[in-house]
């Protein structure tokens, strides 16, 4: 058994396999499956459990209660067995994952846009930050890989982004009510596209039937339509070998006497303590989780934290934080009919314009509304008053609320940080993660710019009644930067392959690694390195075998 | 449902008389109060620890602030719910929150509203299919994005 630095838990040892995989989420399937496929020997352990499509929030008559309790993306809330805490009293954004085989694809709305080439080049460009160690161009062929895995709804010809392959399927319908919102764009001259979406447009995938547009996969998609890595990567993983042990904790990474990782302790589902052994680990945690384990996983040859001897594990955490503008227009459109948030998005704002008066930009997410319960409660804007207003206020809005979401280019700063908590454990005593972010004056001022031209296209398309919040509290979902890849090993945690500086058999392919945030979902961009470092391995890392 | 009784920790009568001043009687249909919403109330809130810990915690804080609420007249307990919102508005939420949950579940707020009333699944919805011509003119847009050398 490893010596695992003084820990004194009896445990049962497993037997070595060559890669250990931490999160069986969006990056951990994907980089499972790749390296199965390629005769890896690869175990998982993920501290969730694989989902019933026919028990999502989704399915349930009491989907309304269901996601502000026990499917709420917020795990504060949702307080499973499974979830950990995460003090986030010192930051107004709450983060929010999901914990199980699928990790966040589970709950997340799929919306599928790409980094720009520009993204990739903001020190150089713009003079802030860092450039990443790679390029658009680098990133493309896995990008592509991941989009064929996944399956994309989309169409070509955007003029806001490079071309691309073809998508593997059309847009979804923009339903009268995008259209309705696209018509304030178009009046304005302002970019629009139909979304990039993992979600089926027509049968795509084993199993996977085409979106039959119940407007709630966020809540999990009862129709398989909605890309998740349960269902796409898990199973060509498992069949190709790859090993996943559910409801598995883990403590800590170990390493040996010279410092390389050989393995992971951690608490089965029974509360069995037991270490696995492997050859190499990758991390795939979020970026929240890895850090919070790397952490977790400090030792006599690595006292700061497993690969932190730059003192950056944790530093840097990027959120997007989210600017929600929602109108009520005087048409009645069955806007819960559709997915909430795969209508449409705007770049029109996006690369950097001085004149402005910050550098980068954003990208507009067009949003749906949901039924009575959902716009009673607030939704995205004010809840509907108690008392004698009630029902005419509810009338008005149901089926006729709009919103664009904001997501504006989030920088690194070093005081935007996870650590661990002084005292907040998860269930089984292991230290919880803790986070400070403050927002950056360039944010806010990306949001204010977002905020006034989102008023504008709103009035253009006939909205009334337009409700701003400024900075929405539960948008967590980009958990990025707490471990950023770089080519100088004093200025970064991971080489441009996702390969620590410090450990060269610990690898990270979680959002953890970015550099920046671009202004765009992230699942996409953390799938496709997720693969580029699959594929490292698989060239370069043969030694790895056993 | 008018009952004194007390379910669990939750006192009827005091959650009767905050439904029917959190949401009127409207057209046909009583106020919430009156449309015997409470045991759903208290079963639902039931199904989640955390959620029913605060749930009964606003319905214990609110009665103990106002132990005279169920005889008061109505402007005086808009005035006791307005303050209790604002000095307690995490509770306040879960109390609102679950209220109207459980009134716009109901079928004859459905038949009023005009709701299908269904959950989601597993019939769905049906949706026109994508039509490409609304493409026509951003199409013609030049491409903009920034290239990188």
């Amino acid at each position: 058994m490893t010596k695992n630095n003084g820990s004194p838990i009896e445990k049962t040892v497993e037997e070595t396999v060559d890669i250990l995989v931490i999160g069986a989420g969006a990056s951990g399937g994907a980089a499972t499956a790749w390296l199965s496929e390629a005769g890896f020997k690869v175990k998982c352990l993920e501290q969730g459990y694989w989902q019933d499509p026919s028990k999502y929030a989704s399915a349930s008559q009491d989907y309304e209660f269901e996601m502000m309790t026990n499917w709420a993306p917020d795990p504060n809330m949702r307080q499973r067995d499974e979830d950990y805490p995460v003090n986030d009293s010192e930051s107004p954004v709450t983060p929010v994952m999901f914990n199980g085989v699928g990790g966040s694809t589970i709950l997340w709305t799929a919306h599928t846009p790409r980094f720009h080439p520009s993204d990739f080049r903001v020190k150089s460009l713009d003079g802030v930050a860092d450039d990443w160690p790679i390029t658009y161009d680098e990133l493309e062929e896995f990008y592509d890989l991941n989009d064929a895995v996944m399956g994309c709804s989309g169409i070509n010809g955007d003029p806001a982004n490079p071309p691309r392959s073809p998508r593997q399927m059309p847009p979804l319908p923009l339903g009268t009510d995008g259209k309705k919102l696209i018509s304030g764009f178009e009046k304005l001259g302002w970019h629009w596209w139909p979304s990039d979406s993992y979600i089926n447009s027509q049968r795509y995938g084993e199993g996977r039937d085409a979106c039959n547009f119940c407007g709630h996969n966020h809540m999990g998609c009862y129709q398989r339509a909605k890309s998740s890595t349960d269902l796409t990567y898990w199973p060509r993983a498992l069949k190709s070998g790859a090993e996943i042990e559910t409801g598995a904790r883990v403590r800590r990474i170990t390493t040996d006497d010279s410092g390389r990782a050989t393995g992971a302790d951690y608490v089965d589902s029974k509360g069995n303590e037991r270490h696995q052994g492997a050859r190499a680990v990758i991390m795939a945690a979020n970026g929240i989780g890895t850090p919070r384990l790397l952490l977790n996983s400090a030792s006599d040859t690595h006292p700061d934290g497993l690969s932190n001897s730059t003192g950056l594990v944790g530093k840097n955490l990027m959120f997007h934080p989210f600017a929600m503008i929602s109108g009520t227009f005087p048409e009645k459109m069955k806007t819960w009919q559709g997915p909430l948030g795969n209508i449409a998005f705007s770049q029109e704002f996006y690369e950097t314009d001085k004149s402005r008066g910050f550098v980068r930009g954003y990208t507009y997410q067009f949003q749906r509304s949901l039924g009575p319960a959902w716009i009673a409660k607030g939704g995205f804007r004010d809840p509907v008053p108690w008392g004698k207003d009630h029902h005419e206020v509810l009338e008005k809005r149901l089926g006729s609320v709009m919103a664009m979401a904001v997501i504006g280019e989030d920088l690194p700063e070093n005081h935007n940080a996870v650590d661990l908590d002084p005292k907040l454990t998860d269930s089984d005593g292991i230290p919880a993660p803790r986070i400070r972010y403050t927002l950056s004056k360039n944010s806010r001022d990306q949001l204010d710019h977002a905020i006034e031209n989102a008023k504008k296209a709103l009035e253009a398309a006939g909205a009334s009644d337009i409700f701003v919040d400024p900075m929405m509290r539960q948008s967590g979902w980009h958990l990025m930067g707490t471990a950023r890849m770089g080519d100088d090993p004093a200025e970064s945690v991971v080489d441009k392959w996702g390969q620590s500086h410090d450990v060269d058999n610990l690898f990270i392919v979680d959002g953890s690694v970015f550099v920046t945030s671009a202004a765009v979902n992230p699942t996409p961009t953390i799938q496709a390195l997720a693969l580029r470092t699959a594929d490292y391995i698989v060239t370069n890392r043969q030694d790895l075998k056993g | 449902m008018t009952t004194n009784a007390k379910r669990g920790s939750v006192d009827d009568k005091l959650l009767v008389a905050i439904l029917d001043r959190l949401i009127p009687a409207v057209d046909d249909l009583p106020s919430a109060g009156q449309m015997g919403l409470t045991s759903e109330i208290v079963l639902l809130a039931a199904q989640q620890v955390r959620f029913n810990n605060l749930f009964e915690n606003a319905i214990d804080s609110f009665g103990a602030a106002n132990p005279t609420f169920t005889s008061s007249n109505g402007e005086q307990q808009d005035d006791a719910i307005r303050t209790f919102e604002s000095v307690s508005p995490e509770l306040f939420c879960a109390l609102l929150s679950i209220a109207y949950i459980v009134y716009y579940k109901d079928s004859r707020v459905h038949v009023r509203i005009g709701w299908e009333g269904r959950t989601p699944q597993p019939d769905g919805n049906d949706m026109e299919p994508w039509d490409e011509s609304v493409l026509e003119t951003v199409r013609k847009r030049k491409p903009f994005w920034r290239s990188v050398d």
